[in-house]
């Protein structure tokens, strides 16, 4: 049979808001329908359009744990775009194409592990979803994640954080100087995994020049060093030069390039406000580049108003490439003087703002850092809004956690579930692919 | 005005498929099948079958004052697949996007201009490389303009089309906007492209009818059947070829609406002739419409139809052993040995298993025989054929099926809450349908309807068919604007608030406009598309883009309806 270049599973879901006003609004990807449609893209026979399946909660819950229930925070917008993304994963594993584009919304880089609402427009984590369906349905081991979003994709880091076979690379817009502050250098992942987390914080103003420089230096050796599985893309599109939302000057050119350059098996939408002037020129871009199509003459009409890059950009991110190749040679010593370091247990204690709805999240979190498996882990959460306090205390078990990882596991959530501090008590078996309510 | 009784005498419709072998004719009178004619198509020259359809039916009925003439041709089709078309100078405005160079039918002349998503104007148009482009194409009668977004502003396909005009002044010229007012400047393009490059052609056919029937003293009006089932008088017609391609399913898909008394079923129905059988899916007794146009000759097109599947399967499909494998069609070798064809058939296995009488059951044996293996009765070799012919078509039943569930939606509440198609009856017609669909509906577990006299479903359709036309309204309050592409009209929006009902309204009154202006009879009308959308610029609501897309229902003609003639 013949294999198609690029699934496209395109789900602009027009029936689904944040709210009326909101940047994650029904008009969001209206303009880039228009535009994908009139091209005549979706008649290309390198191109095959696919409708979105509609997502399990047990596909979502071996991502993610809800507080009380994730059902009672997602809406069916959510079911249909992780949904989205897994008929992605289908069509290229099947080989009906060879790469694919989840083109959808809502997106979901910003949803970490726990959630107890919505935070950066996500609520649960699209390409997180998909990749642990890729691995219990498919197989897959080594997962490289490259998020090109302008946000950095501190929900995905934070899901992938302990797992040495996820490889998660985000280039993003200086969290000093943008939502949601996170994403710098020194995030590397905990100590069985370190290294296996690797941000590339840009400065405001970095043109296609620089992001190509930071892809062809920095992300695709890196790539090629990791030999992934499979490549994933969580391909936000606000790095345009004109998002309203970010400060960055990248063009869909530069974007096209991108998915040329990079060739990700996946690519799952996220982010990328400007609904006009960027979005219908880009994922035309995008589309044509990952169909192996000439894009060469998608070029927005006010693409004058694009900024060129100042020298001190410039040098400013050579020096990042530098530092952050410097960091990957050396991350077996880091790895290794981090695991000595910590002892058993690597720890930390943080707070989670969703801006939703204003939750103010108090996370302890816990990893063994076992030397059989990626080491079981203990979260403790209470989150605080104005019409709610919830608690939590959660045990996760890795998919290929060590005997001794897994009893432990259930023994912590219950001792702690007999001082009874906590509203739920839950253990994420991976090993079973269920969540328990204790 | 409107439809008076026996105006022309008899309350006669005379309609007419031209099908690849056969051509169809038949007479209407009061919803009852008059006169019957079926005589072999003359693909050299179809305007000697029509005459000779229309002679006999004349014949027939005593009568030359039918209220109206109604064709279903295969001229714009065999024009294309032959290669009888002309040499066109096709000038499009791209804009930014895809490169179409090598995806047209045809190497097109790039012109600047380009409109948005929006409809704005992004970058004007060319006067000089519009003069160039007439001397690239100084050997060219006719002409194509298309312009990327000219649905959502004419203007520069309208500016181009003048200066085209008053440069060269060529015999034709097709805009793509006007041609298919949907989004898809590709399928625009390509359809606009074959509608100028038939231009010439079908309008030598159309004014040779014309001609014959003059001569004959026919002065009835005459139509031509176009592929969503809607009939267009000939003058209309004349400018939109294209829309005459791939009539012959669409002729009998109306004709099965009308045998079928508007029950409002939901299924399949089967139209099985001598090479193939044409799937169509019902729902509340209305055929369903294909989402995108037909491909002709390779090239997608805006060319509205039915959502129809054929398969190679019909009573004249040779049977035949390839590789100890057994075969039905998808090729024809004649009739059925039955009829005194050389080759076995399906129809001869049909009769040899006894499930229709026809022809000569000898020869039908006789055909098993030669296809049955050491051991192998004819009875049971019939038996095995056919088998094969319904699974073949209860697997492309099932494809349609499949096809049809894994329509993108662009909604959650569709995705979520969608019903899944349920096949509740088959309606068979053509000539191959008495046998094999009662078997198709067995092995399926459902119903089935053989409406009478429906191996003529094809012409009946052509001549009940009601007149269409559709046209597609945008709206963007927040530009001040709306277009109708096909009319190629941007107008200013009436002040004060605009509703998606007011887009509606306005709709109605510039479908009944065009209606008026080709002559056509406006009976119901559907909302084939709308959408609305608010747009929000910082965090205020600026307006609204709204779109809908309303269609002169097609369908049977009732009585008390007749064009406006």
């Amino acid at each position: 049979m013949n294999v198609q270049k690029l699934g496209l599973v395109f789900f602009p879901a027009f029936d689904w808001a944040i709210s009326p006003t909101h940047p994650e609004r029904e008009e969001r990807l209206l303009y880039t329908r228009d535009q994908i449609v009139e091209e005549g893209l979706l008649d290309m026979p390198a191109i095959r359009e696919y409708k979105p399946k509609i997502a399990k909660i047990q596909d979502i819950e071996r991502v993610h744990v809800g507080v009380p229930d994730i059902a009672s925070l997602i809406t069916n917008a959510h079911l249909v775009s992780a949904g989205g993304a897994i008929a992605a994963a289908d069509a290229v594993m099947k080989k009906e194409v060879q790469r694919a584009f989840a083109l959808v919304r809502p997106p979901g880089h910003h949803a970490m592990r726990i959630v107890h609402g919505t935070r950066g427009f996500c609520t649960i984590n699209m390409e997180a979803i998909m990749i642990e369906y890729l691995r219990k349905s498919y197989g897959i081991g080594k997962v490289a994640i490259v998020d090109t979003d302008v946000h950095h994709g501190d929900g995905t880091q934070d899901i992938f954080y302990h797992d040495p076979n996820t490889l998660f690379i985000s280039f993003h817009q200086d969290g000093r100087t943008l939502y949601p502050g996170t994403g710098f250098t020194n995030e590397m992942g905990s100590p069985n995994a370190r290294g296996t987390t690797l941000n590339i914080p840009l400065p405001p103003g970095t043109t296609d020049r620089g992001l190509h420089e930071v892809l062809d230096h920095l992300i695709m050796p890196i790539l090629g060093d990791f030999k992934p599985d499979i490549i994933i893309n969580s391909a936000g599109q606000d790095n345009h030069y004109s998002d309203p939302l970010a400060n960055m000057a990248i063009t869909a050119q530069g974007y096209a390039r991108l998915a040329d350059t990079l060739k990700a098996d996946i690519a799952v939408l996220e982010g990328g406000y400007s609904i006009e002037d960027a979005l219908p020129y880009v994922n035309v871009g995008i589309v044509l580049a990952m169909a192996g199509m000439d894009y060469s003459k998608v070029i927005e009409p006010n693409i004058a108003d694009c900024p060129s890059q100042s020298s001190s950009v410039t040098h400013y991110i050579k020096d990042v490439i530098k530092e952050r190749q410097d960091m990957w040679g050396r991350k077996e010593k880091l790895q290794r003087e981090a695991i000595m370091k910590h002892g058993e247990f690597w720890q930390t204690e943080r707070s989670i703002y969703y801006d939703d709805e204003g939750i103010n999240e108090q996370q302890k979190e816990r990893v063994r850092i076992c030397p059989h498996c990626s080491g079981y882990v203990i979260i403790e959460t209470k989150a605080r809004s104005s019409l709610h306090y919830k608690t939590a205390y959660i045990g996760m078990i890795p998919q290929k956690a060590c005997p001794a990882c897994l009893k432990a596991a259930y023994d912590v959530v219950h001792t702690a579930k007999k001082q009874g501090s906590y509203q739920h008590y839950m253990v994420q078996n991976k090993q079973e692919d269920r969540l328990e309510k204790l | 005005m409107g439809f008076i009784p026996g105006k022309r005498g008899d309350n006669m419709f005379l309609g007419l498929d031209v099908g690849g072998t056969f051509t169809d004719g038949v007479v209407v009178a009061d919803e009852k099948i008059v006169s019957m004619v079926k005589t072999p198509t003359t693909k050299e020259n179809l305007l000697q079958c029509i005459l000779t359809v229309v002679d006999k039916m004349v014949e027939d009925t005593g009568s030359k004052a039918f209220e109206r003439i109604a064709l279903s041709t295969t001229i714009v089709t065999n024009a294309i697949v032959e290669d009888n078309i002309d040499q066109v100078g096709l000038c499009i405005m791209p804009g930014p996007g895809m490169n179409l160079n090598d995806i047209l039918p045809v190497a097109p002349y790039i012109l600047s201009g380009y409109i948005d998503h929006r409809g704005r104007e992004m970058a004007q148009p060319n006067k000089e490389e519009v003069l160039s482009a007439c001397r690239h194409f100084s050997s060219c009668d006719v002409f194509v303009v298309s312009g990327k977004f000219a649905v959502r502003n004419p203007c520069f396909e309208s500016a181009v089309t003048d200066w085209i005009q008053e440069q060269v002044s060529p015999m034709h010229i097709s805009t793509g906007g006007k041609v298919s007012g949907s989004l898809n400047f590709l399928r625009r393009t390509n359809s606009a492209y074959y509608n100028g490059a038939v231009w010439r052609h079908f309008n030598a056919f159309a004014t040779a009818v014309e001609e014959a029937l003059k001569m004959r003293g026919i002065y009835s009006p005459v139509f031509v059947l176009k592929a969503d089932g809607g009939t267009l008088p000939l003058s209309v017609a004349r400018n939109y070829p294209v829309e005459a391609i791939f009539t012959g399913p669409a002729a009998s898909t109306i004709g099965i609406m009308g045998m079928n008394d508007d029950a409002a079923v939901s299924g399949i129905s089967l139209d099985i002739g001598g090479t193939t059988t044409d799937i169509a899916l019902w729902q509340k007794g209305r055929p369903l419409l294909a989402k995108e146009g037909a491909a002709v000759d390779g090239h997608v097109t805006g060319v509205q139809g039915f959502r129809l599947k054929s398969v190679g399967i019909g009573g004249d499909s040779l049977v035949f052993w390839e590789n100890h494998v057994l075969k039905v069609g998808p090729m024809r070798h004649g009739p059925a040995m039955a009829a005194g064809g050389p080759k076995p058939t399906v129809t001869d296995a049909m009769v040899a298993a006894g499930f229709i009488d026809f022809g000569d059951r000898v020869l039908a044996v006789k055909a098993m025989k030669l296809l049955a293996l050491q051991g192998q009765s004819p009875e049971e070799m019939a038996s095995q054929v056919v088998d094969k012919a319904v699974n073949g078509i209860c697997q492309a039943i099932a494809d349609l099926l499949d096809e049809q569930a894994a329509e993108p939606l662009y909604h959650v509440e569709e995705i979520i809450y969608e019903t899944k198609f349920v096949l509740e009856n088959i309606i068979g017609v053509g000539g191959g349908a008495a046998g094999l669909v009662p078997l198709v509906a067995k092995k399926l577990g459902i119903s089935y309807t053989l409406p009478e006299n429906g191996r003529v479903a094809n012409a009946f359709g052509a001549a009940v068919a009601r007149s269409t036309l559709d046209i597609t309204l945008r709206a963007d309050t927040a530009e001040g604007y709306y277009t109708v592409a096909e009319l190629g009209i941007k107008n200013r929006l009436p002040r004060g608030k605009f509703s998606l009902q007011n887009a509606y309204e306005l709709a109605e009154k510039h479908l009944a406009e065009l209606a008026q202006r080709n002559g056509i009879f406006i009976g119901e009308t559907q909302i084939i598309q709308s959408e609305e959308f608010n747009m929000v610029r910082g965090f205020t609501t600026v307006g609204k883009i709204m779109t809908c897309r309303l269609q002169v229902k097609p369908g049977v003609l009732q009585y008390g309806e007749e064009e406006l003639y």
